[in-house]
């Protein structure tokens, strides 16, 4: 499959930081993956991101997304590919109601009036607020403005979104039913998702984690193989998965595999053990 | 501080409602201005059903509109005293010291008020019946001639919806930062002067800060949402002046007209 | 200091059409020394119910013991620095809080107010920064120069300062990586252990599980369980009408119990489940 994200030996130094924010790193993203990138705070997540979408420049290095080059001219043909739901719920938030915050990005791409309003209705429906069309910010929980900033990219039908820690100020309702939608629209839509985390099981959802330390790319594989770590995760802001934990605490007196277990497969092979007993 | 500035514009959907906003916006003022033209009894009759005409026509509860006269009552009656005691006038009811009572004095000073009233009820109804986005963007599309003169009127009326936006936001803010300073034992509004400007300093510093931080946030998300300097934008609102706004108009002049007829010269 | 709420309402927007109850007839016993969690939906009425125990509310009817000190409808704000200086409180993102030029002023703030001298409050600056992990070399920093974990440990250390025998905590890891949650949540743990009462709000279960003593659980106003966290999450009418949700270990051990394993109690904690399951297994 093709790659719509290539990044090649990427640098960047925040002006009058001391050190490297990014550290020569390359990174090929395939088309409808969904990748996490982790990493404790200050690893670097966050500016990668915003040097993908071009809002800040690249010391040295190259980004080509979906087969063009990130430069000067391009910047806005690959902004409008690309959606990002940020941290803060209300900080992103530009429209009066939800459906001028949905129409914002079409406006600035100065979409016609009857059309603007086909699409607003259909990325509301995409993301189940259609019932909350003329509703003000305030009166939407968390998760439900995560949901409308979410119709706001997918309105412009980007090929790619970024969640740049966006349920991290949620509420555990709100943030499962933010990655559900996700997860149905990234089949639904041929999405690629990109999602910057804290949260082991948002990481669960994604084929492939990307960790960051200190500017640079030190872990690269697939969810089981990086939760072969254990305990060492929590070096990379990640917590230690459930599974991992008990297995740990277990090893003792039962007789378990050394490498990494889901939940699922942790189960059937404690009601083997129990069944040979 | 909620009161004041929320809680103006009221859900509801009548002929009002419906009208544009900037003709209720423009009409709203040319009324305030020939409220002035009343100066006899059949005259601000008149206004006055015309204004409860109105009021009717909203579906609002009139009790809506009694409500908006109560921050202003006091200065209501100060006017209305003065005019009361204070007209000069050659066939004084009863006089003590500078204070002279009339039937003069009380025709001005009922007039006065009711000069009050009628402005307060046609301001109050384009406040419930208009939002403040509205609102904005009549003024928007009423400041579009300069333009010409290449003053960014686009670039303004975004910024007055983000600020309107952002005002529930801020005020939210305001309430936990002075909850969290409270709760370290500050006082606020105790001690002298000084000291109840100096208890403020801990809340409008952390204000400053995050509203820079919300306003940085809020330029990343507009630019990776394709926003580059206003130009070229597209409009999701659009405002429609439809058959009822002319005939509002109409309306209006006819009133206009009676009231000239009906005022004494 | 014991905390008694007794038949306590608010209600908000008392003179507008749309009063709504933020707390609604709660009748709830904090006790002494222990740690408390406080769990619920979004909008559920904890934070509410918190702000009530330093009078930051004040209830619409019913009283609010403190030690021994009455919270009522009618207290007025006057005199309520004694109080306050008693109940610290740590908000939601505290470092929204933080205003002083340096780190040390911003810590030495709440003392002050509460009438500490300026050696007094230095110390307490010098010992709480050091209490939250962090060096003392930022005492002369810039609040506004550090990360975002540092700035809210000093927005903690700030809280701490005033020395207040009862902590509330109204979420205060949210947004943190996993270690620092851990880090934060351990510095709790021990001021609990050093004898200060902890009411934390939390929406992790996880966390209720391994640090509370005993919990509380809201929904739409009302208390609709309180007791020891190991009981209240084996209540099935909470569970049954979505008012609480369980821990992992807990609903890891409901998952075993569909495959065969069998469970009287649910376990809570990662303990206590491997526990179990070993002398299932062997």
């Amino acid at each position: 499959m093709e790659n719509i994200i290539s990044i090649k030996n990427l640098n960047y130094t925040y002006p009058e930081a001391k050190t490297q924010a990014i550290k020569d790193v390359s990174l090929d993203i395939k088309k409808n993956q969904w990748v996490s990138i982790v990493g404790k705070n200050g690893s670097g997540k966050s500016t990668l991101t915003k040097l993908v979408d071009g809002l800040i420049e690249a010391d040295s290095g190259s980004i080509e997304i979906d087969g063009q080059a990130l430069s000067e001219e391009s910047i806005w043909d690959i902004r409008s590919k690309i959606g990002i739901i940020f941290q803060n719920p209300d900080h992103q938030f530009v429209g009066a109601t939800v459906e001028d915050d949905v129409a914002f990005g079409l406006e600035n791409q100065g979409m016609p009036k009857e059309q603007m309003v086909k699409e607003v209705d259909h990325a509301l429906e995409l993301v189940k607020m259609a019932d909350f069309k003329n509703r003000d910010p305030q009166s939407l929980s968390g998760g439900q403005k995560q949901r409308v900033a979410i119709a706001g990219v997918l309105a412009t039908r980007p090929q790619i979104i970024i969640m740049d820690e966006s349920t991290s100020m949620l509420d555990p309702e709100g943030r499962q039913t933010v990655l559900d939608l996700v997860q149905d629209l990234r089949a639904k839509q041929d999405l690629t998702i990109l999602s910057i985390t804290h949260d082991i099981s948002e990481t669960e959802l994604s084929q492939r984690i990307v960790v960051l330390n200190a500017g640079r790319i030190v872990e690269d594989s697939d969810p089981a193989t990086i939760y072969n770590l254990g305990a060492d995760l929590t070096h990379f802001g990640l917590e230690e998965p459930f599974s991992s934990e008990l297995m740990s605490q277990l090893r003792g007196s039962l007789e378990l595999p050394t490498g990494y277990l889901n939940e699922e497969e942790l189960m059937d092979k404690l009601w083997k053990l129990r069944s040979k007993k | 501080m909620n009161k004041l500035i929320m809680g103006r514009y009221l859900p509801g959907d009548s002929l009002i409602y419906h009208l544009d906003p900037r003709g209720k916006f423009l009409l709203t003022f040319y009324f305030v201005g020939i409220v002035f033209l009343a100066n006899n009894v059949a005259s601000y009759a008149f206004l006055m059903a015309f204004v409860l005409f109105a009021v009717y026509l909203s579906k609002i509860n009139l009790g809506f509109f009694i409500k908006g006269l109560k921050p202003i009552i006091w200065l209501i009656l100060f006017t209305v005293l003065l005019q009361l005691f204070f007209t000069p006038s050659d066939h004084p009811l009863w006089h003590w010291g500078i204070l002279t009572l009339s039937k003069e004095g009380m025709v001005i000073a009922s007039y006065i008020f009711i000069r009050f009233i009628l402005i307060i009820f046609i301001s109050t109804l384009l406040t419930l019946t208009t939002t403040p986005i509205e609102i904005s963007d009549s003024i928007e599309s009423i400041l579009k001639p300069l333009k010409k003169v290449n003053f960014p009127v686009t670039q303004v009326a975004l910024m007055l919806s983000i600020a309107l936006r952002f005002v529930p936001l801020l005020v939210d803010e305001t309430t936990k930062i002075m909850d969290a300073q409270r709760a370290r034992g500050v006082d606020f509004g105790e001690g002298g002067l000084i000291k109840r400007i100096k208890s403020f300093v801990p809340i409008l510093i952390p204000l400053f800060v995050s509203s820079f931080s919300i306003a940085y946030d809020l330029a990343i998300a507009m630019e990776s949402r394709g926003y580059k300097d206003g130009e070229g934008r597209s409009k999701y609102r659009v405002l429609n002046w439809e058959k009822r706004d002319n005939m509002t108009v109409i309306f209006m002049a006819a009133v206009t007209i009676i009231l000239l007829l009906i005022r004494s010269y | 200091m014991e905390i008694t709420f007794e038949k306590v309402t608010h209600s908000y927007d008392v003179n507008s059409p749309v009063a709504n109850l933020g707390l609604d007839d709660v009748s709830l016993k904090i006790q002494d020394k222990k740690f408390t969690a406080i769990v619920g939906q979004t909008g559920s009425g904890k934070s509410t119910l918190v702000r009530h125990i330093n009078a930051l509310l004040k209830p619409t009817s019913g009283t609010i013991t403190v030690g021994k000190r009455v919270i009522t409808p009618e207290t007025n704000n006057k005199n309520l620095k004694p109080l306050r200086k008693d109940v610290g409180m740590v908000f939601q993102f505290p470092e929204s809080q933080l205003f002083e030029e340096t780190v040390e002023k911003d810590i030495m703030f709440g003392p002050m107010n509460f009438g500490a001298t300026q050696e007094e409050a230095k110390a307490a600056a010098e010992e709480m920064i050091k209490l939250v992990g962090m060096d003392t070399d930022y005492l002369q920093k810039s609040p506004f120069d550090l990360s975002g974990g540092q700035m809210r440990r000093v927005a903690i250390a700030g809280v701490l300062a005033s020395r207040p025998e009862t902590i509330i905590l109204d979420e205060p890891t949210a947004g943190l990586d996993p270690v620092g949650r851990r880090e934060i949540m351990d510095l709790f743990k021990g001021l609990n252990e050093d004898g200060r009462t902890i009411i934390l709000i939390t929406h992790n279960m996880d966390d209720v599980a391994d640090y509370a003593d005993e919990m509380a659980v809201m929904n739409h106003g009302k208390l609709v369980g309180s007791g020891k966290p190991f009981d209240v999450f084996n209540n099935q009418t909470l569970l049954d009408n979505d008012w609480l949700t369980l821990p992992k270990s807990a609903q890891f051990a409901q998952d075993l119990a569909k495959k065969g394993f069998a469970f009287s109690k649910l376990p809570i904690t990662v303990t206590q489940l491997a526990s179990e399951i070993k002398q299932q297994v062997r």
